[in-house]
């Protein structure tokens, strides 16, 4: 006995059948209108947790890249500041080795170099105040406040030291990169290779007509440009470090998104295969609705 | 021998029996598109014999039954089923309405607002003191405090929703009970042979509407008996014979009640954990479980992050200040809707928000590259082994996996209801081609009775004038 087709059972298992095409429909629609494979999480729970994950790895990461950035303008102003006073020094070395090489210079030779040499102390200063956005670069933690002063050029942190005169700024969540050179160490203030000390007593030295002692104060300033080179070199090595790390950084990151595309973007290709087998789909079941669910034994019936 | 008028007789029962057969099939036909509507056929059986001489013969045929083809066993199932699916679809719907909010992964979703609020401190490691960097700290802060709020409030409204969900599905759960009670009255009362079709094929349809509602067990009391409906759980009656009783709504947004009115029930008739499936069962695990379930992943989180930030901006100094800030960041708990930035931060961030672990010293930032590596600890929020940022990832998951649960069990249930409609129907539902063919074959079946009948006819007329035609 063949199977009783009751006429409501056809309609509606069409109509189900078609509402079911129509939500595949609508939702690969909206995958290729809105670029999203993933369109709630529901869709990919898994998939939607792995691409928030991406996410913040991303925006950690490009938050990681502006701070190596500003560690290296920081780090670039002390550099900017130490070429200065390199060239300042080698200068006064220069200043002090004609004062020396010529003993008949006399006292007037001698008061137009100590003029000189005071031009370049008051340059020096202002390398030595070098500020970066409002920040004094060499203060240590006292930023707000002038490292070096005029008055007998003495570096001005003293009072409020400590360990955070490294500043510190992490540039992955478990490593820092220090971005300052506090002023003592930087210019050597209060050892054998103190720059301003030199300074001074070249100054003294040419001023009172004293070969021993620009000698003196000549020697003091090799030792502070050797200091100078090496603080130099420290920040050199600093930035260098910073540079593998940004574009360690940028080539994650690049890695990162095309993962995180990978899950998130839409497969325009198989969607819209998808979504023209659907059409088909739905096309057929249209056309058999209209034709068979029409058709009855009444319509023969005269 | 049978008389003339005895065969005119069988040729009237002939006539009455195709006439009333085809009612039959015209109120099948009538009847094609009523939901619930179970076909009837109409029982013919020949008359009993009457012996004439050493003969049987028959007196014709009478209608003496129309019945329902129903299948009570596949109706039954169907009710279950349509309880599950009804459960599902809602929980579904519910579910998908605060996913794509929950797991907005865009840079204005949760987890991406967490992130910026602490990169703020990052930025001000950068620069202690910086008034822009402390604007955007603050500025930031409230962002990611009105992400909270937003996810928070829309669980909460779908809460409120679904408590108030609860008390119409109730009224309709009491209305179809009352109404399935006074049709069971019809159905045990009518005295008949047959039985009451049209009052049983309603009682079926408002069953299962009920089923739709709330899981129920019912026992079929058999031909012209009553239905007895409780819950499926079995805690609490809801038709017994031709008696109803009531269910009530209580309790408050995300702890909705339902009690039984029989006196008596455990609980105070408290049936809400045992009211499991159909919408009312899905609602009531929306908004009691569900829901409630997000809220407090939220707000653990929330918590997390504010306990941790205050207690180090309280110990931290501003930058440059002499003293410790001793001022929480942030005020209020998510959970009690007052979660906001401290009025004392908002107004004076310079003075309040911790960026040293030292007096006197602008430049020192370890306190705020303290606060900004708070985003990378992990172990902070309650029973997440990762981060943050993990956190709002687990909660995400949790809605998608819920979501994605809901729905495949609503497909596999829609599945389910409309294989058992389809064998239902194929039981009884009408069958156009079916009734044409049965009304042709009756219309037939009348035509050659009327026939009969005029045949018998012409020979009574025939016999009147050629024995009696001289009368007068």
């Amino acid at each position: 006995m063949s199977m009783r087709t009751p006429t409501t059972n056809q309609y509606n298992l069409s109509l189900l059948n078609l509402q079911n095409v129509q939500a595949q429909i609508a939702q690969n629609t909206q995958r290729l209108t809105s670029g999203n494979q993933i369109t709630s999480p529901g869709d990919d729970p898994a998939g939607s947790a792995s691409i928030l994950d991406f996410q913040n790895s991303i925006q950690a990461n490009t938050q990681f890249l502006q701070q190596a950035s500003t560690a290296n303008n920081l780090l670039q102003s002390a550099a900017d500041a130490f070429t200065g006073a390199i060239d300042g020094a080698n200068n006064l070395q220069v200043l002090a080795q004609q004062a020396l090489s010529t003993p008949s210079t006399g006292a007037t030779s001698m008061s137009s170099l100590a003029a000189q040499v005071g031009a370049i102390q008051n340059n020096l200063l202002s390398l030595a105040n070098t500020q970066y956005q409002g920040v004094y670069v060499f203060a240590g933690a006292q930023t707000t406040t002038q490292p070096f002063t005029n008055s007998g050029l003495t570096y001005n942190n003293g009072t409020a030291s400590g360990p955070s005169d490294y500043l510190n700024l992490y540039v992955s969540p478990t490593s820092k990169v220090t971005t300052n050179i506090p002023g003592d160490q930087a210019f050597g203030t209060g050892t054998g290779s103190d720059l301003f000390k030199a300074v001074n007593d070249l100054y003294n030295g040419l001023t009172a007509n004293s070969q021993a002692a620009v000698q003196t104060a000549s020697t003091e300033l090799t030792s502070a440009l050797n200091n100078l080179y090496q603080q130099q070199a420290v920040v050199g090595g600093r930035q260098a470090g910073l540079a593998d790390l940004q574009s360690s950084i940028s080539a994650i990151n690049l890695s990162l998104q095309s993962a995180q595309s990978g899950l998130q973007t839409t497969n325009i290709a198989q969607t819209y295969t998808n979504l023209t087998s659907e059409q088909t789909a739905q096309q057929a079941i249209l056309s058999t609705m209209a034709k068979t669910n029409t058709n009855n034994l009444f319509n023969y019936l005269t | 021998m049978p008389g003339l008028t005895s065969s005119m007789f069988i040729g009237l029962s002939g006539l009455q029996a195709q006439q009333s057969a085809l009612n039959v099939v015209g109120n099948n036909i009538a009847n094609v598109n009523t939901p619930g509507y179970t076909r009837e056929v109409a029982g013919m059986t020949s008359n009993p014999s009457q012996v004439q001489g050493q003969n049987y013969f028959g007196s014709g045929v009478s209608l003496d039954s129309v019945t329902s083809v129903r299948d009570k066993f596949l109706e039954l199932q169907l009710t279950q089923a349509t309880s599950a699916q009804a459960k599902y679809n809602t929980l579904s719907t519910g579910v998908s309405v605060v996913s794509s909010t929950l797991g907005d992964s865009t840079s204005s979703g949760l987890a991406a607002q967490i992130q910026s609020f602490f990169q703020g401190f990052q930025t001000l490691a950068a620069n202690p003191g910086n008034s822009a960097a402390l604007t955007s700290v603050v500025g930031n802060a409230q962002s990611m405090i009105s992400s909270f709020q937003t996810n928070y409030s829309l669980l909460q409204q779908q809460q409120a929703a679904a408590n108030q969900t609860v008390g119409t599905l109730v009224d309709q759960v009491n209305k179809l009970t009352s109404q399935i009670a006074q049709l069971n009255q019809q159905i045990v009362g009518s005295d008949t042979t047959g039985s009451n079709n049209a009052a049983v094929d309603q009682r079926t349809t408002l069953t299962n509407q009920l089923a739709q509602l709330v899981g129920i067990n019912v026992i079929d009391g058999g031909t012209n008996g009553p239905y007895q409906i409780t819950l499926d759980s079995g805690a609490a009656t809801l038709v017994s014979g031709t008696s109803s009783f009531d269910l009530a709504a209580g309790g408050s947004p995300g702890s909705s009640t339902v009690t039984s009115t029989i006196v008596g029930l455990p609980n105070g008739g408290n049936v809400t954990g045992n009211i499991t499936s159909g919408q009312l069962g899905a609602e009531l695990t929306l908004g009691n479980t569900t829901y409630a379930g997000y809220e407090s992943q939220l707000n653990t989180i929330a918590t997390a992050i504010t306990t941790n930030v205050n207690t180090l901006n309280a110990a931290g100094y501003a930058a440059g200040a002499a003293a410790a800030t001793g001022t929480n960041f942030f005020s209020g708990s998510l959970a009690g809707g007052t979660l906001s930035v401290t009025a004392a931060v908002v107004g004076n961030p310079a003075l309040n928000i911790a960026t040293a672990t030292t007096a006197n010293a602008p430049g020192d930032n370890t306190q705020a590259n303290a606060i900004a590596n708070l985003q990378f600890a992990t172990g902070l929020v309650a029973g997440i082994t990762g981060n943050f940022s993990d956190a709002v990832g687990h909660l995400v998951s949790t809605v998608g996996i819920d979501s994605q649960n809901f729905q495949t069990q609503s497909t596999t249930q829609q599945n389910l209801v409309s294989a058992l409609q389809t064998q239902r129907d194929q039981v009884s539902g009408v069958s156009l081609d079916e009734e044409a063919t049965n009304m042709m074959q009756l219309q037939t079946g009348y035509q050659a009775s009327a026939h009969f009948l005029n045949v018998i006819n012409g020979l009574t007329a025939g016999l009147i004038t050629q024995f009696g035609g001289t009368a007068s």
